[in-house]
This record gives structure tokens, C-alpha cells and sequence, in this order.
């Protein structure tokens, strides 16, 4: 990939203007449990955890499902044929990060980074959330995220965990 | 709907009974949102009279038209009752992210009614509304209380609103917490929930904010955004947070110090911004504002979210407390304890010059760190008999040692930390404000004549009429910029109908002469409308407004004039005329 997404949650100060521009730009409405990113704020020790689709090298949602409604394209972004999904939610179950969801129809969707120019980094004053070339300190902090992986349990929660075991990191 | 979520929450408390309302709309052109809706429900509600600790008074919690969409720090919300602390009709906001959540879950406020039998909270999930037993909660902290109502609600990221002890215990100046380290603070939220039983309210809302034009309306946000909001006057709120102002009021000679007796603070670079930025940790925002005035702090394992200026101020300089750790310990215990930093600050350095000036020894002295912490639970659970005493307030502690000339408190609440004989316009503002002295209805603290009363009391009146619809779109002070055009602009997009600045300027003054309404029915005349004796005789000492007092005959020149300008009669009390022009004339 050209250019990565990526959460610095030290940087996020739990605005949620990535959320609601997220929602607005997809759902037409601010709309924060349909939108692509969530915030997960964790206010009595002052600290947020913005959860991102990782664009995964070998995405898990991709793996498990059964029609090959998932797909990575020529930019290799992860993306969910809605004509083949059938609504089954393996992927959902699948993802460790809770990136992937059914919606009011049961058909799975995910961030797909706008086409190459995402809605939530324009609207990120702090610049917690960026798009840009990988460099060495940006693949280890992606690399830290991605290596919490969450099992069993809704996408909610697996967000939830992540920034909870991201929180204890910078805890300690 | 656009805007709006469409529906009102109702909550009968004594008869368990939860119902949902159509959203008033026809009110709606008059009274917009927050602020004005809230008031406008609550006047229907309750009588003037009503007994505000009784079943009888009503709480109206209210959000307002851009809460949950990304117009900038739009996410403040409301609560208007009728005090428990002064008796007058009051307005508190606070940020955080309840309000948005509550209006995810489809409503645009809540009507709170009646007493449980016994401590309740409440559980809104979308349409799924409960009240449940808090009984195993009493006596928690906010914190505690927080985290166990998103337990309990099975999502941790719910949103709450919660009382601490000092609500349980109905004292006057107990704050309703919201998102750990945020509050409605100012007259008695926490007393009135907890008069009704209620411990809390826990939120979770999966649904959406609708506009006319999205594309348009996103378009007009961003515009406003850069061109208005994230610049130079403004910024301040994102490079430094409040606490700035310690520099700035202090260099005014307003910086309320020793119990208000000084005008600047010489310890105060143990407080102000710069102290603040070497223990800080991180940023944080309300919902929807990309400036994030919140400094999270960290001094020797003691943690929060702030302290914010008016805290620095009266709990620092004016008990002349100057290491920050301790007012970070002060101002956490009053977040978890659920007490009102701006009058716990006053009535400890009240109770510290009362000690001094050896009228009564509460144990307490200036400078002196290890009681002005230890007294703070004491005032919240009423465990000894000094923490009983000052739980009564400022006004009644000077009533019982006769220290009338030592208090500084409006209406019965305890001044905010910009020095009124420093700047007349701040006398005013404090003096005719609808809940007691108050910085946030009128705010001249930069005014280049602070002693003009002519220019100052027309500045007030602008100011609480402004300040009484930007609270009812529930935008943050700190958006000090934003103006009835921008306003009027952003609902015009959001609403797909023509709204002017005129509207907007209209609902501000009736609003306000509304609020004028309720507390002559409450029994205040232009009497209450008073400065203490300590800003009218005792002259201001140290810093470049020494010597000055706001003199009783300046005063009354000043509120004369206030009347005047307001269309109100030399009695305070609104012309039919003016009650006409602004639609009153029924109430």
C-alpha cells in the first residue's frame, strides 16, 4: 500500500470528529454506530483509543468468509462485494479488531478508506488519526495495535479490549 | 426530523411511569434548543413557588439542535430547575458526551418529575427505558458510581450522569459529574437529583442526527471551522487550556486571592498555565470540538482532567494554595465527591479568613494545605460539625457569625474568579445574572474601560442576551467568536429553512426576560439584584486596580441603567411593552 491509516492514541484527545464525518460521509447522517471508525474513551484516566480497519496483509475477515464476498483490491484495501455477501457474519466473528460489521440487512461493511482519501483525517485537528507512507516508527506502532488480537466476543468489545490493552501499555 | 431527534423522555419518578412526548415543536422558532427550550418546558411544569427540594419542582434536561453533529464543540447540554441554593430559576451546561448520546438514543431531553421511594437510577437504552434500583450505590463517589453504571448497562462506552455524596446529601452547591472530570456544577444539580432518589442516569443510543443537506451542511461547518473558530481567538482554548487566564486576569489586577482581598496572586506561577503544561499528559476534548481545552494532569500520582481556572482561582490563589498537586487533590475530591469547585474554593477561603481574622476557628488557614483538603469530605458526607456548617454555603455561614462584610456571593452563589471592583461589568453581570453571580451570562473581564459603567452595562445586557441563545444551541463558551449570523447560517443548512440573525437575537432577549419572569414569581425584587458590602466598601488591595471599590452609588447608577436598557421598570420589573415585542405578553 501507497499510504496506511493509522491511530496514534496518544495524540487523540475522544472528539469523535472522526467518527460523526465517518457516519456523515457514509450513512448520510451522524450516525456513530454505522460509522467505519470508532473512538473508544477511556475518561477517568484521560486517555482514547481510536480504532481503525489495519487493512490487513492477510485480512481474517477475507479468510473466513464462504463466498468470497471479500476482496482486496489493485490498492490493496479491503473491501466487501455486497452483491455476493449473504450475510452469514463469519467475518464479523472472524476479525480480531472488531473492524467489520453487518448492517440493518445483515450485509457486512468496512472502511474503505474513502478511495484513497479519507474523511476522518481531515477532520482530525490533533492528528491522531494520519494517512501517509509507512516509516519505521509508524510500522511499529501499527505493529503493536495489530498484535492485539481480540477473540470471541462482539466487535464492540474486541475495540473495547484493544484500546483497554493499549491503555495498560501506556499505563505501566 | 432535522436537527432534532424529535422526542422528549418523561420520567414520573413517584409513579414509575416512563413516557415519551412528541418534541414541542411550535416552540421550537422561539426557543431553539438547551437553554431556552429547557425553560420554556420547565415554565409549564412548576410554579414559581414551587419548593425546589420537593417532588413538586421538575428537573428539564435538554439538548440542543446540533448536539451530535460535528458543528464544533456543539455538544453541551442542560439542565434548568429552580435552585435549591439560591431559589432562583438556574441554568447549568456541561460537555462531555451525554448529551449526544442521549439524543443517539432518539430523544432531545428528558422531564424528570416527582421523588423515588428510594435511590433509582435511570437506563436509557434507545427505546429500551428502565428505572432500576441504585440502592446498593448509595453513598459512592461519581467515579465509583460511573464505571458501575456502565457495568450495569452492559456497555462501557454509555454515557452517564451521576451524583456523589454531597448530592445524596442535598447540599446546594453539589454538582451533577459527567465523563469523570466533567460537571454541571454551578446551583444545586446534585442536590435536586438527589432530593428525587435519582443516583444517576446511564445512556446508550445506536440512532442518528439528521440534516436537510448533508454535503451543504458539512460545507458550511468547515468553512465556519477554519475560518472562525480554530484561529487566533480561540486557540488559546487548544494550545494552553483555561488555565491562561491565570496569567492574564492576574496582570489585570482581578485575580481573586486571600478570600477575595487581593487582585493578584504573587505564588501564582505555582498554578498557572505553565505549571499546568509541565504535569500534563494528554489533551482532552468534549465531543465534537477539535480544540480540546481539557489538560489532563499528573503530580505525584495525583490525576485528572484539569484543574480548569475558575478551580486554579478559587481553590489556589484565593485560599493562597500554590502547589498545583494540592489543588489537583482538592478539585478530584470535589469531582468524585460531587461538590462545586467554584463555591467549595469560596467557602474554604471564607472559613480560612473567618480562622485568621479569629471570628471562628474552623481549622483552617491560608496557605495551609493538610485541612483545606481534609475539610472537603467533611462538607460532602457531613461528618463533623465544621464540614456541616460550611455544607450551608457562604451566605449562611456568614449570617451565623455575622461576616456579611467578609462574603462574596451574589443571590446567595459564591462569585467566579474575575474580581468585580477590578472591572464594574463584571459587578453587573454578577449582580443581575438569573442564578446568582455568574461569569458565564455576561463576561466583560476584557473590556479596555473596566470602569466605564455606561459602556460596560450596555456590554452586559449584549452579553447575557447572546449568551442566552448560544447556550441554547448548546455551543461552548470557548467558541468566543461564533455570532447570530454563524449561528443562524448553520441552521438554516442543517434545518433546510431560512433562519436569520434576527431570530436568533429575538430568542436571546426573550429568553432572558422569561428567566426575569420566573424569579419575580419566585419572590426576588430588584433588591436581590446586590453586590456584598466586602466589593462595595472594602477597597481592592495589591496590583493595578488597588483602591478600587464598586460603590454602592455606582451600582445603583449601573443597575438603574441596566433596567433601562433591558425595557424594564425602575423596579426590575419587565414593561408590557417590551414583554409584547418579544411575545411574553401571555406569561
Amino acid at each position: 500500500m501507497e499510504k496506511i491509516l493509522y491511530a496514534i492514541p496518544d495524540l487523540c484527545t475522544g472528539c469523535n470528529r472522526c467518527v460523526y464525518i465517518c457516519s456523515a460521509v457514509k450513512e448520510g447522517a451522524f450516525y456513530p454506530s454505522k460509522a467505519r471508525i470508532h473512538n473508544n474513551n477511556f475518561s477517568f484516566n484521560g486517555y482514547s483509543v481510536p480504532s481503525v480497519c489495519f487493512q490487513c496483509p492477510k485480512p481474517d475477515c477475507l479468510k473466513a468468509c464462504p463466498r468470497e464476498a471479500i476482496y482486496k483490491n489493485e490498492k490493496d484495501i479491503v473491501l466487501v462485494d455486497r452483491e455476493k455477501c449473504d450475510g452469514c457474519g463469519d467475518c464479523v466473528t472472524a476479525c480480531p479488531y472488531g473492524m467489520i460489521e453487518q448492517d440493518d440487512q445483515g450485509l457486512a461493511y468496512k472502511c474503505d478508506y474513502c478511495d484513497g482519501d479519507p474523511a476522518c483525517v481531515k477532520e482530525c485537528y490533533p492528528e491522531a488519526i494520519v494517512y501517509r507512507a509507512e516509516d519505521k516508527a509508524m510500522r511499529k506502532l501499527r505493529g503493536l495495535q495489530m498484535k492485539q488480537r481480540m477473540e470471541a466476543a462482539t466487535a464492540g468489545e474486541k475495540r473495547r479490549q484493544l484500546g483497554r490493552n493499549l491503555l495498560s501499555l501506556v499505563s505501566q | 426530523m432535522n436537527l432534532y431527534a424529535g422526542k422528549i423522555l418523561v420520567v414520573d419518578l413517584s409513579e414509575k411511569k416512563i413516557s415519551v412526548e412528541p418534541l414541542r415543536e411550535d416552540w421550537l422558532k422561539d426557543y431553539w434548543g438547551c437553554w431556552g427550550l429547557a425553560l420554556r418546558y420547565f415554565w409549564d411544569l412548576v410554579s414559581p413557588e414551587v419548593d425546589p427540594l420537593s417532588p413538586e419542582n421538575a428537573l428539564v434536561i435538554m439538548t440542543g439542535p446540533f448536539c451530535g453533529t460535528l458543528v464544533p464543540t456543539s455538544s453541551r447540554f442542560c439542565l434548568v430547575s429552580k435552585s435549591p441554593y439560591t431559589g432562583t430559576i438556574f441554568e447549568t451546561n456541561t460537555g462531555g458526551a451525554f448529551g449526544p448520546e442521549l439524543k443517539f438514543a432518539g430523544y432531545d431531553g428528558i422531564i424528570i418529575k416527582g421523588r423515588a421511594k428510594s435511590l433509582t437510577y435511570l437506563k436509557i437504552m434507545d427505546d429500551q427505558v428502565s428505572l432500576e434500583s441504585a440502592r446498593d450505590l448509595k453513598g459512592k463517589g461519581i467515579f465509583e458510581t460511573e464505571k458501575l453504571l456502565k457495568e450495569r448497562a452492559g456497555s462501557p462506552e454509555a454515557k452517564t450522569l451521576a451524583i456523589g455524596p454531597a448530592g445524596e446529601n442535598r447540599i446546594g452547591f453539589a454538582c451533577i459529574g459527567t465523563e469523570t472530570f466533567r460537571q454541571m456544577g454551578r446551583g444545586g444539580g446534585g442536590a435536586l437529583f438527589g432530593s428525587k432518589n435519582l443516583k444517576g442516569i446511564v445512556c446508550r443510543g445506536s440512532g442518528k442526527v439528521q440534516v436537510a443537506d448533508m454535503p451543504n451542511f458539512l460545507k458550511k461547518v468547515t468553512h465556519f471551522k477554519k475560518t472562525n473558530l480554530l484561529t487566533d481567538a480561540n486557540l488559546w482554548a487548544s494550545t494552553d487550556g483555561t488555565a491562561i487566564l491565570i496569567d492574564v486576569i492576574n496582570g489585570f489586577g482581578m485575580l481573586p486571592t486571600r478570600n477575595f482581598t487581593y487582585g493578584v496572586f504573587e505564588d501564582k506561577a505555582g498554578i498557572n498555565s505553565d505549571a499546568i503544561k509541565a504535569a500534563k499528559r494528554g489533551d482532552r476534548a468534549c465531543a465534537s470540538c477539535p480544540m480540546a481545552c481539557g489538560k489532563f494532569t499528573r503530580i505525584n500520582g495525583a490525576e485528572m482532567e484539569g484543574p480548569e481556572y475558575e478551580t486554579l482561582c478559587l481553590a489556589g490563589s484565593n485560599c493562597e494554595i500554590s502547589e498545583l498537586e494540592q489543588v489537583i487533590r482538592f478539585n478530584r475530591l470535589c469531582d468524585d465527591l460531587g461538590l462545586d469547585t467554584i463555591s467549595c474554593g469560596n467557602i474554604v477561603g471564607l472559613a480560612m479568613e473567618l480562622t485568621e481574622t479569629g471570628r471562628h476557628d474552623f481549622g483552617l488557614k491560608f496557605g495551609e494545605a493538610k485541612n483545606y483538603l481534609a475539610v472537603v469530605p467533611e462538607i460532602a458526607n457531613l461528618s463533623t460539625p465544621r464540614g456541616k456548617l460550611l455544607a450551608k454555603g457562604a451566605k449562611k455561614v456568614a449570617e451565623k457569625y455575622r461576616a456579611e462584610d467578609l462574603t462574596v456571593e451574589s443571590k446567595g452563589l459564591e462569585y467566579p474568579a474575575y474580581e468585580p471592583r477590578g472591572n464594574y461589568g463584571m459587578g453587573v453581570a454578577y449582580a443581575t445574572s438569573e442564578r446568582g453571580a455568574c461569569h458565564l451570562r455576561a463576561f466583560t473581564a476584557f473590556a479596555d474601560s473596566p470602569f466605564d459603567i455606561e459602556a460596560l452595562t450596555q456590554n452586559v445586557v449584549d452579553g447575557q442576551n447572546f449568551n442566552a441563545i448560544k447556550w441554547s444551541m448548546c455551543i461552548c463558551d470557548f467558541w468566543g467568536s461564533v455570532n447570530h449570523e454563524i449561528l443562524a447560517e448553520l441552521l438554516t443548512a442543517g434545518l433546510g429553512r431560512k433562519v436569520t440573525p434576527r431570530d436568533m437575537a429575538t430568542a436571546g432577549e426573550r429568553i432572558w426576560n422569561l428567566t426575569r419572569l420566573f424569579n419575580l414569581g419566585a419572590g426576588f425584587t430588584a433588591e436581590e439584584d446586590s453586590l456584598p458590602q466586602k466589593i462595595m466598601k472594602q477597597p481592592l488591595e495589591k496590583g493595578p486596580r488597588a483602591g478600587k471599590v464598586f460603590a454602592e452609588d455606582d451600582f445603583d447608577k449601573a443597575k438603574q441603567l441596566y433596567y433601562k436598557l433591558r425595557g424594564w421598570d425602575k423596579k426590575g420589573i419587565p414593561t408590557k411593552t417590551k414583554l409584547a415585542q418579544l411575545g411574553l405578553d401571555h406569561f
